[in-house]
């Protein structure tokens, strides 16, 4: 399977919290796709819990790195286009 | 035992208030001990599974109950619950040997200590902790409910209330009083959407006990024994005397959609427009054209009036990024704001020559000013930048203590300043604005920052520098009162506040500012130096 790269930014003046966490979790579940997201030179992060997002504790401006294992390009550019609405607070 | 007329201070929540008794929702019926398990893992599991489960649906119904603004609170609580990792932190304290309530306790623990020292996720931390507490009560077979009355007026004293708590309010429920919790706590959150009375953060109400009358009083952030309507604190009311304001109250925009918003309000122009979010999110460069394309858009929509628009502020806290910034120790004394000149001076200059298009497109008045400028010269090269790049008039944005020392040798060369109070204040008392712990010191009201604003505004006037503020304290009412009393010639506020700001400013001439500004420099402490303010405004109002 492929694996289509991208990064996002943390526009929310406060952060990756709690609400934001929620929503990309429930829509990478609702996608069925494994989704991975973490900070530049780490090692990223399953998006399958809202705790292991928030304990990114990515701040405002940060940009971070996103991964989806998919085959279908259109639709991981979507998920991780809306995983940054989700970023804008 | 209280006596009758004690007052027990604490941080108001709403404007409303009301008299009515005490009911203390009672300590909560302790857990279990902490205890290993007979040696059945698999039971343990089957038992955790089962009491997220309960506590899951419970949170459902009271999600329903709660409306709208809990219910996305409840969904983001559950999916915490459910969380597959906290599960997986859960099990392994199982196999340790600790039975199913212990081992999820232990599990949100662990989360406490990597989310520790972050004061946005230590309230939710709260929320998560009562969490795991239902989950080991449902596991225990204890009811953690709060047996609030149904009928009769109560003030509800406890603790602190998470959203399960708040969910069980009933109509009794007249006003709120809180021993722990601050004014962004769930318990705030809640009573200021419901309209219910609340004083936050009130330590001496571990002394109120059932029976008891008292008066709560959010507006003089306290709550009185055995008080009265007639001890209720008065709030501020500013009736317009005149259709302007002594100076123009601009808004401060970051966006299109908030210049849209912006242009519905009474604001006469934009007196703080931040350019960084055009390019927090854009990976590369955007071009001239595409620069010049967005501020042309913004600019016809922003409120009619002159538009200030500040350069850039980034830094490696707020990291650009194309601009490459790399990490610093201290990134609020770093490379920031127009320091960034020295390494992306190309940037800054498209940035202006961009704004000079789009100025010319709009046909409006665009003024510009730059950011966390410190001395003369960088203040004289802003200048003959921005000059060279478009037919603006030209400003620094005062944030730093050094530069005030030199706004009177900038006679000539700049057309206007305008204040940052917030990094003003950081700098002035060398306190990091970041940290929670710090508030008392980056209060506006402090008296040293009063005095700073006024120097500010005294050599602006003298040097023919018109001066403006647009830091957060321009969007409190009394304040901006006060910034007009100093002299400061236009304020610029959050565009929510505009209209507030406005009639206060239509209240008052600008000789009672100044009296109200006089009376607030009596203040010893911040605290002081408000309550005098607010006093003298009171004076000015009842005549």
């Amino acid at each position: 399977m492929a694996t289509i790269k991208g990064s996002i930014t943390v526009l929310d003046p406060i952060g990756l919290h709690a609400r934001p966490a929620g929503q990309i979790v429930k829509l990478v579940k609702e996608s069925g796709l494994e989704v991975r997201i973490g900070k530049a030179g780490q090692e990223l992060a399953k998006a399958n819990s809202p705790l292991r997002m928030m304990a990114l504790k990515a701040k405002t401006g940060e940009e971070l790195n996103i991964e989806v294992d998919s085959d279908d390009e259109v639709l991981a550019t979507d998920l991780i286009a809306q995983v940054q609405e989700f970023l804008k607070g | 035992m209280l006596d009758s007329g004690t007052i027990l201070t604490g941080m108001g929540v709403g404007l409303g208030s009301v008299a009515a008794e005490v009911f203390r929702v009672k300590p909560v019926t302790s857990l279990p001990q902490a205890a290993k398990h007979s040696g059945d893992e698999d039971l343990e599991l089957e038992n955790l599974k089962a009491a997220i489960a309960a506590v899951s649906l419970e949170m459902n119904a009271l999600a329903e109950e709660a409306g709208e603004i809990s219910a996305e609170i409840f969904e983001a609580l559950i999916m915490l619950l459910e969380d597959e990792e906290l599960f997986e932190t859960a099990s392994a304290q199982i196999s340790q040997g600790w039975n199913a309530g212990t081992a999820f306790i232990n599990a949100v623990e662990e989360y406490a200590d990597v989310f520790a020292g972050d004061a946005t996720f230590e309230e939710r931390l709260n929320d998560i902790r009562d969490l795991a507490r239902r989950v080991a009560a449902s596991i225990a077979g204890i009811s953690l409910g709060l047996d609030i009355p149904t009928n009769g007026r109560f003030v509800i004293v406890g603790e602190d209330f998470s959203p399960a708590d708040t969910a069980q309010f009933t109509e009794a429920v007249v006003g709120v009083v809180t021993i722990q919790g601050g004014p962004t706590s769930h318990t705030a959150i809640i009573c200021r959407s419901k309209s219910i009375p609340a004083v936050v953060s009130c330590q001496q109400a571990k002394d109120l006990v059932d029976g008891m009358q008292v008066l709560v009083d959010p507006v003089g952030d306290r709550v009185v024994v055995d008080g009265q309507e007639s001890d209720i604190t008065e709030a501020l009311s500013f009736i317009a005397k005149s259709d302007n304001p002594i100076i123009p109250v601009r808004a401060n925009i970051g966006s299109l959609e908030d210049a849209i918003a912006a242009s519905a309000s009474a604001a006469e122009g934009v007196g703080l427009f931040r350019t960084e979010l055009l390019y927090l999110s854009a990976k590369t460069q955007p071009t001239k054209q595409a620069q010049a394309a967005s501020y042309t858009e913004i600019l016809k929509a922003a409120p009619g009036g002159p538009i200030v628009v500040r350069t850039i502020d980034a830094g490696s806290d707020k990291p650009v990024p194309f601009l490459d910034m790399g990490d610093e120790e201290n990134p609020a004394l770093g490379v920031r704001g127009y320091r960034l000149i020295e390494n992306h001076r190309d940037f800054i200059v498209d940035q202006l020559e961009s704004l000079e298009i789009a100025r010319e497109q709009s046909g409006r008045e665009v003024w510009v000013m730059a950011p966390m400028v410190s001395t003369y010269s960088e203040a004289i090269e802003f200048a003959s930048l921005a000059r060279k790049a478009g037919k603006f008039k030209v400003g620094i944005m005062v944030e730093t203590p050094s530069i005030v020392h030199q706004i009177a040798q900038l006679a000539g060369v700049l057309d206007f300043i305008s204040v940052g109070t917030n990094d003003l204040s950081q700098y002035l008392f060398a306190a990091d604005r970041m940290n929670p712990a710090l508030g008392a010191l980056l209060n506006p009201w402090q008296p040293a920052l009063l005095r700073a604003l006024e120097q500010i505004a005294t050599v602006s006037q003298k040097a023919g520098v018109s001066s403006g503020v647009c830091g957060e304290s321009a969007s409190d009412p009394a304040f901006a009162v006060v910034l007009a009393g100093m002299g400061f010639q236009s304020v610029s506020s959050s565009r929510s506040q505009v209209g507030i700001v406005r009639q206060a400013l239509s209240s008052v001439t600008k000789e009672q500012a100044k009296e109200v500004f006089e009376a607030a420099l009596t203040g010893l402490d911040a605290d002081q130096a408000k309550s005098a303010a607010l006093a003298a405004l009171a004076t000015i109002s009842a005549k």
